[in-house]
């Protein structure tokens, strides 16, 4: 089963950014990973590391400055309908309405409108919005509008979904029970997902996987597979105090 | 208890519906005040109300009041409508296209400084002293509020939302239609709200020059012939239509972007 342990490879990627006194700045340096079909990968790392920058070059929205991203064993140029993407910044668009907003990806394949209303409603559920297809969005609150971005990429149907610290901008309480929703979420609908947060907490929370970076210049530091911890996580048992223990010691402080 | 505070809620609703007339109210009193004393020279109210008898009885060069109103009215619209079409385009290229914005920008800089009204030897000289000089003026007019909105609502366009446009797949045209066009929108109407305010004073000049219709020839020939009464009608009018036209856009403004109403609310 070579192609299912495979579903995404990151070969060697750097990153080299031009910064405002003319001199180079390195923000990715040589990272590669491979990430397997309908796995929970979650990369972690100290602010402002790179994450980021990483995630966007995966989607396609950045070019690396070298290295090459492989999906399904094929090299991946740019832009990819099998990639969706949840931003942390939201990203939803004002003057759409919730079910407009998700419903995106299919108005600009040419997707007739009862038509796409009726496909995406199966995501409207699934993210729990029954009853706020008519809303838009400055009447949602924070979760809400969350739920919108992640209904979002699954309606495109991707197999790779990139959520970039989707939660960071979530009250306490909402972030737990969001970190609950895209389990099940995921679960229900099963996809290769990488997720990045700079919160080990949350990181030891989701993963089947994690995967520790270093501070700018980024560079894979550890990997921890979590794929026997079972599921749902206790924030208080002894494992999970272990692990998280054990990933806090090897993170490097940042001071912003 | 309950009666009570239903009752101020109702004298409380009727005072904030009575507010907007206070003030002009206050400029009636005052205007009445200034008028009335005998050496003034400026007619009073009820003056103003005898020459509007007078001027329906008695048309000025055949054309009734509404018909000198609406000669202004279309030329406004008329020019807002021709700036609209060929400014809201350009605006969103100029905003949008770097190649595009390179080479015209540093153009559009150098004629954006003339005022409308130096345009008039040339627009008289290529179209005659008619209708269509005067449709071309506001035209001028109005184009450079329409282009610099547009223009400036498109460059405010957060990448965010380009960045979801591209990976939800959209081509390099629904980006423009699906992203810029409705993210610039309240931008675009405040152009257009702008183009209309100096839509108005650009064909009130353009009639003071040379016409027989409109409410600026209504100025000038009151002028003319010292009557000041017909005048401040005519100033009346055009305050009143131009509110009535804000208000429209307003309106037009809600319809279009319910979204933005909304979180007013």
């Amino acid at each position: 089963m070579e192609s299912r342990d495979k579903k995404l490879e990151i070969k060697n990627i750097c990153k080299i950014f031009l910064n405002k006194n003319n001199g180079y700045e390195t923000a990715i340096e040589d990272v590669s990973f491979k990430v397997k079909e309908n796995e929970f990968l979650v990369l972690l790392g100290p602010g402002e590391c790179g994450k980021t920058v990483l995630l966007n070059i995966i989607s396609g929205l950045l070019k690396q400055t070298s290295g090459e991203i492989y999906i399904d064993g094929k090299l991946s140029k740019g832009l990819n309908s099998e990639i969706g993407f949840v931003f942390q910044k939201l990203g939803i668009l004002p003057w759409l309405t919730v079910r407009d907003n998700i419903a995106i990806s299919q108005k600009f394949a040419g997707v007739k409108k009862t038509e796409r209303y009726e496909k995406c409603q199966k995501y409207i559920d699934l993210v729990g919005l029954k009853g706020f297809e008519k809303y838009y969005p400055h009447q949602l609150s924070g979760g809400m509008k969350q739920r919108v971005g992640i209904a979002r990429a699954y309606a495109g149907n991707p197999d790779i979904l990139l959520l970039d610290e989707p939660f960071g901008k979530l009250d306490a309480q909402t972030r737990y029970s969001m970190q609950d929703e895209i389990l099940r979420i995921w679960n229900e609908n099963k996809k290769t997902v990488i997720f990045v947060t700079n919160n080990i907490e949350e990181a030891v929370f989701l993963a089947d996987r994690i995967i520790l970076f270093s501070k700018q210049p980024m560079s894979v530091k550890e990997n921890y597979d979590l794929k026997e911890m079972k599921r749902p996580r206790d924030y208080t048992s002894e494992d999970f105090l272990k692990i998280r223990k054990e990933i806090s010691d090897r993170t490097d402080l940042v001071i912003e | 208890m309950e009666v009570c505070t239903k009752m101020t809620k109702k004298t409380k609703n009727i005072i904030v519906n009575l507010l907007p007339f206070i003030s002009i109210g206050l400029f009636i009193g005052f205007w009445f005040l200034v008028a009335g004393k005998p050496s003034s020279i400026i007619p009073t109210p009820y003056e103003v109300y005898l020459r509007v008898v007078k001027l329906i009885e008695k048309p000025i060069s055949h054309t009734s009041i509404w018909g000198h109103v609406w000669a202004s009215t279309k030329r406004v619209l008329f020019g807002l409508l021709l700036a609209c079409f060929f400014g809201i385009p350009f605006g969103l290229l100029v905003g949008w296209n770097k190649k595009f914005r390179r080479v015209f920008k540093p153009l559009f800089e150098l004629i954006r400084p003339i005022p409308a009204l130096a345009w008039i030897p040339l627009l008289t000289l290529w179209f005659g002293i008619g209708e269509s000089s005067k449709i071309a003026l506001v035209f001028v007019g109005c184009l450079m509020p329409v282009v610099v909105n547009t223009y400036s609502g498109v460059s405010l366009i957060p990448k965010l939302n380009v960045d979801v446009a591209k990976i939800y797949g959209a081509s390099n045209s629904q980006i423009i239609t699906d992203i810029v066009l409705p993210s610039s929108l309240s931008a675009i109407m405040a152009g257009i709200s702008t183009a209309m305010g100096t839509g108005w004073i650009v064909v009130l000049a353009a009639e003071m020059i040379s016409a027989y219709q409109g409410l600026g020839f209504l100025i000038i020939r009151g002028s003319n012939v010292s009557d000041l009464a017909l005048v401040i009608f005519a100033m009346l009018l055009i305050g009143l239509i131009g509110s009535v036209l804000s208000s429209l856009l307003r309106f037009l403004e809600r319809k279009l972007c319910p979204w933005k109403v909304e979180i007013k609310n």
